[in-house]
């Protein structure tokens, strides 16, 4: 067994796990923070895309003893008690997705692009989300809902919404 | 996934101790970024006993100048690769390369070593760097070893590693700082697809004769391993650049080329790829020598 400790969307938390567990098993069956997918567990399919310092991820593909020490932002990290986040937002407001199994993915590549990039073209964001599939809505309304996030985040840095 | 014993090493004489200590009695894989071996571990029936992880290798992560040339640490990631200054300004071709590498995920964690490794013959990071004649030293037991990448791979996913080696630098020789080279990947999709024919071009010129100097082309997915041109070098040696040239050596290329047919393309396909490829990395190569002039 080996023991893992991650900061997890501002929480220290500690597991002890088979070396070969990898973050996204970590994540959803130690913590319980079910909102990272398991797609293809191949890194085809971007569902499991965490943010690990600031850069996104695929989790099924990282061991979970590779994250000891870092930093680890899921889907769960982004909304509050009060509100969704401004990326959350805006694909509610596009009606972005359609099953929503992808969702947390695609929304988690969103934030770590617009994290590094505030203001980005139609194919940077295309860039961005090449690894995510979506099998129900063609991007098209993500790819909106992206553009449309990154102008509110940009104007409004802080207290939107509310 | 069947379980193993865990290692996280702290730099590559660390690695190298876990390996003399483990790799007589265990099967032994080295972890750097993951991205191929956990898929592969995943759904393969022969398991590593012992996994030793290198992603937090101090000596193995920098892009530095030496005296023997510019030297890429194993475990630089692709991204890093892309936004490296050093790379962008003298080899915009490797940086190009990198981008095409998977998806943003796969090129955050993935690393150009582990790219190498893995000796997968369709790998968009061999070409250039067989182009700017890499070479790689590999740390082992009895200190530092180098081989030159053409020498490095023996064929689909196997190296000339052995079982107690790292692969710990790519150093691309000093004489090819800033050699014009041009990268050229072609796949069925823009994302996330494997090159059915992956070329690079490299050479410099002869302004006062406008010749080609050095020739160098790489050819991937078209061989068991990524191979040089090399009857397409020879034409071009010292032959005037013109585009007939260029068009001529790209039908040369074909020649160096033994590519199979499979589900992503058949040979004859992926010959007339060959052709067109080598051609448009040579004028982008020529493209960036003028640019640089």
């Amino acid at each position: 067994m080996v023991t893992v400790t991650i900061n997890v969307n501002g929480e220290k938390r500690t597991a002890s796990v088979p070396p070969e567990t990898t973050l996204l098993r970590l994540l959803r069956d130690d913590f319980n923070l079910t909102g990272s997918k398991l797609g293809c567990d191949v890194g085809d399919c971007g569902a499991c895309t965490v943010i690990v310092d600031g850069k996104a991820v695929n989790s099924c593909l990282m061991l979970a003893a590779q994250a000891d020490g870092r930093d680890v932002l899921t889907i769960e990290g982004l909304a509050t008690m009060d509100r969704l986040h401004p990326i959350q937002k805006a694909f509610e407001k596009y009606a972005s997705l359609q099953c929503g199994f992808c969702g947390p993915g695609v929304i988690m590549s969103a934030k770590a692009l617009l994290d590094e990039n505030p203001d980005p073209t139609v194919q940077e964001i295309r860039d961005a989300l090449g690894g995510n599939l979506c099998r129900c809505t063609g991007y098209v309304k993500m790819i909106e809902a992206i553009q449309d996030a990154a102008r509110i985040l940009r104007d409004e840095p802080v207290e939107i919404n509310r | 996934m069947r379980t193993f014993e865990f290692f996280a090493v702290k730099d590559s004489h660390d690695a190298v101790a876990v390996l003399a200590k483990h790799s007589v009695s265990s099967k032994v894989r080295v972890i750097a970024g993951g991205t191929d071996l956990l898929a592969e571990l995943k759904f393969s029936p022969q398991s590593p006993n012992v996994v030793v992880d290198i992603s937090r290798a101090e000596d193995l992560k920098s892009i530095t100048l030496t005296d023997d040339g510019l030297s890429i640490g194993a475990v630089v990631t692709h991204s890093q690769i892309m936004q490296s200054p050093i790379i962008r300004e003298m080899f915009p071709a490797l940086a190009n390369a990198a981008h095409v590498i998977g998806a943003v995920q796969t090129r955050n964690l993935g690393t150009l070593g582990g790219n190498l490794v893995t000796a997968v013959p369709s790998m968009d990071g061999g070409p250039t760097l067989m182009a700017l004649e890499a070479i790689i030293s590999i740390a082992g037991p009895d200190g530092r070893r180098q081989v030159p990448l053409n020498e490095f791979f023996v064929g689909p996913r196997k190296t000339v590693l052995k079982a107690d080696e790292l692969l710990a630098e790519i150093i691309i020789p000093r004489r090819n700082l800033g050699k014009p080279t041009h990268f050229l990947k072609f796949g069925l999709r823009k994302g996330q697809a494997l090159a059915l024919v992956n070329a690079a071009a490299s050479f410099w010129v002869d302004w006062e004769k406008h010749t080609f100097v050095a020739p160098r082309i790489a050819l991937g997915a078209v061989a068991p391993k990524v191979i040089r041109a090399l009857q397409a070098e020879a034409y071009l040696e010292g032959r005037e650049i013109t585009p007939e040239a260029m068009a001529e050596a790209g039908r040369i290329a074909i020649g160096d080329a033994k590519p199979i047919s499979d589900f992503r393309a058949s040979a004859g396909y992926r010959r007339n790829l060959v052709g067109v490829l080598t051609k448009r990395a040579l004028e982008g190569a020529y493209a960036l020598a003028q640019a640089k002039r």
